[in-house]
């Protein structure tokens, strides 16, 4: 049985080409099965965050290509790429995550709504994903009212929602404090291991790597490493 | 859910949308008024012009319009009247003889028309009696009675119960002069007319110009203007060979005061309307600009540029309507009173009287202009809309949440 989930091969992405090239990305090849708890780490400027917009059909790389699940996504254009990630990626981001105007159950219902699910169906999925969140007594909360934590506990929920191929978060803990940033990785460790959930960060924070099965290391857009802490055993704590 | 959004949205920046907001009742109420009180203002120009000067339609002799020659009259007058009386859609008729003369005093002369009338028939329609402001009506077996307006008497420098020389061009082609008592002075809102019209009674003319009971004009006021066109084909069709006009013929100026002014309201209608916009293109820039990173997180999730184009055209179009209930409510209210109490304008009477005008307007609007208006509003948003909602087409999601 064939897991792979996403393969990047030889992925460029040129700035300024016609005058003094910057490689933001220099040739960088990526194989992700399902289930892998990844965590992509490098010093600023490294690639991480263009690495992370390349596989997420954010951005689209000068030369190379992403396939994810079977399909070539640098040649998808428009909506298509746009339908695309509705129904393949679930993002996570650093900050401007959730949609200010809506509770948190409408944040997580609207991306079923975009994909236009039935309503009996969305709200099934929104009351077990807020649920498996614990934010099940937070439903009719706007971000306005939840905590840094709780508001990311949110976005994970709705990028579950559609039932992605994978979930790229994006720094997911870089505003958070300690207790809520071990919280949400625990909440995200635990999809991970109970529903094969595949993660993929990208981070600076020592407490994501420290409880990623693998570790990618960028420099200067290439990756220098890309191994497990010996002491995880690639299993997950 | 997009209309949930969008309507959230408005809110998110209570203050800014509420200044906008505000910026539609006030343009949207200052328009409709605008609007009604031309409308009122022509109104009145036209239903004096029809009940007091020259009535829906006029009958003559096809000749008789070109140069007023007193021999175009009309040889079937009575039967036409007759049948004009008989018809229910017809309010009131007389026959009349119009004749283009000369008044004179000791002090000068001016040209004129003299009016011929039927006292009673003219009374019923141009209320000729109304207007009277000093004298009397013309009064049963008196001859050679005069009715003249206060700028002609002072002209001339006559006084109430003086006499005043009428000449003018009997059948034959006589000059005819003949002595007149003035018996009543009138006014109506029409300076000009005023001035070149006198009145006097059929009968004392009739002599004097070898007439044989006969008409050159027929005037016919309608219950409504809607029956115009119908009436005037009966005549056609029953009194082929004589000319009938409707007001917009007879006094074509009045016809073109009325597409002139409509055209003039719809031009201020479009600058304020043009402010608007301005006001809605600013907004909304703002609104677009600052929710980059957002509309860049929508994009990344999976929500279709068209869906973000429809929000912020949504956001927009929501806008102008929650501005609209009060500046209708505004307007409504302000036309509702002044309808009653009109708008006076008495410091500028001379003014608006040398234009034909009433000096007290009452504004007036109908469901069509009042749909128009709407539906400019509306047009109005979404083509403010539009450029705030191109730029969100061009975002890119990476780059946009970036910023």
């Amino acid at each position: 049985m064939n897991n792979t989930v996403l393969d990047a091969h030889n992925l460029k992405r040129v700035y300024d080409e016609n005058t003094i090239p910057v490689y933001a990305l220099n040739g960088v090849h990526l194989h992700i099965v399902r289930g892998e708890f990844t965590a992509i780490k490098g010093p600023s400027g490294s690639g991480k965050t263009t690495l992370l917009n390349m596989i997420g059909g954010l951005d689209e790389p000068t030369e190379g290509y992403v396939n994810i699940n079977g399909t070539n996504i640098t040649q998808l254009k428009g909506n298509k790429l746009i339908n695309f990630r509705l129904n393949n990626i679930g993002f996570v981001f650093q900050s401007f995550n959730l949609i200010p105007v809506l509770t948190a159950k409408e944040n997580i219902e609207f991306i079923m709504l975009l994909q236009k699910r039935p309503k009996a169906e969305r709200e099934q999925r929104v009351k077990e994903l807020l649920k498996e969140v614990g934010l099940a007594d937070k439903a009719g909360k706007k971000p306005g009212e939840l905590s840094g934590g709780q508001q990311q506990r949110v976005a994970v929920a709705r990028a579950l929602a559609p039932k992605p191929q994978f979930i790229l978060a994006d720094e997911p803990t870089a505003n958070l404090d300690s207790v809520s940033a071990g919280n949400l990785l625990d909440m995200m460790a635990k999809l991970n291991r109970e529903e094969n959930m595949t993660f993929i960060f990208s981070t600076h924070d020592q407490r994501v790597i420290d409880r990623a099965r693998r570790v990618i290391t960028l420099e200067d857009g290439k990756i220098v490493n890309d191994t497990a802490p010996a002491s995880l055993d690639h299993t997950l704590i | 859910m997009l209309l949930k959004i969008s309507w959230r949205n408005i809110w998110r920046n209570k203050k800014r949308s509420i200044i906008i907001i505000a910026a539609v009742m006030t343009g949207l109420s200052a328009g409709i008024f605008l609007v009604a009180f031309y409308n009122g203002m022509i109104e009145q120009r036209v239903n004096t012009a029809i009940q007091s000067e020259i009535s829906h339609l006029q009958v003559h002799h096809p000749g008789f319009t070109n140069d007023y020659d007193i021999n175009f009259s009309l040889k079937n007058g009575a039967a036409i009247l007759k049948q004009v009386q008989a018809d229910p859609v017809v309010k009131a008729t007389t026959g009349r003889v119009i004749i283009k003369g000369m008044i004179a005093s000791a002090a000068g002369s001016s040209g004129i028309t003299i009016n011929a009338v039927i006292p009673e028939q003219e009374g019923l329609v141009t209320r000729l009696p109304g207007k009277l402001v000093s004298g009397n009506y013309f009064g049963a077996g008196k001859n050679n009675e005069l009715l003249i307006s206060q700028k002609l008497l002072n002209k001339l420098k006559l006084k109430l119960s003086n006499k005043a020389i009428l000449t003018f061009q009997d059948k034959e082609g006589n000059i005819t002069s003949a002595a007149f008592r003035i018996i009543g002075i009138y006014k109506t809102i029409n300076t000009p007319y005023d001035e070149t019209n006198v009145f006097v009674k059929i009968q004392d003319i009739d002599s004097l110009a070898g007439l044989n009971n006969q008409f050159n004009e027929i005037a016919i006021l309608l219950h409504s203007n809607k029956t115009l066109k119908a009436t005037r084909l009966k005549l056609s069709t029953a009194f082929p060979g004589i000319t009938i006009k409707p007001w917009t013929e007879i006094s074509p100026e009045i016809g073109l005061t009325v597409s002139v002014s409509e055209q003039m309201v719809f031009i201020f209608m479009g600058i304020i309307l043009l402010a608007l916009a301005f006001g809605i293109i600013n907004t909304m820039m703002m609104a677009v600009l600052e929710r980059t990173r957002e509309i860049g997180m929508l994009l990344a999730l999976g929500m279709n540029k068209i869906k973000i184009f429809k929000m912020i055209l949504m956001e927009t179009v929501l806008l102008v309507i929650a501005g609209c209930p009060g500046g209708i409510a505004f307007a409504f209210t302000a036309i509702a009173i002044t309808k009653r109490t009109g708008i006076s304008f008495k410091k500028f009477e001379e003014v608006y009287a040398s234009f034909g005008y009433s000096d007290i307007v009452y504004p007036s609007l109908d469901r069509r202009q009042f749909g128009l208006i709407m539906l400019l509003v509306i047009l109005t948003a979404i083509i403010s809309a539009l450029f705030p909602a191109w730029r969100t087409l061009r975002l890119k999601p990476a780059a946009s949440i970036r910023k």
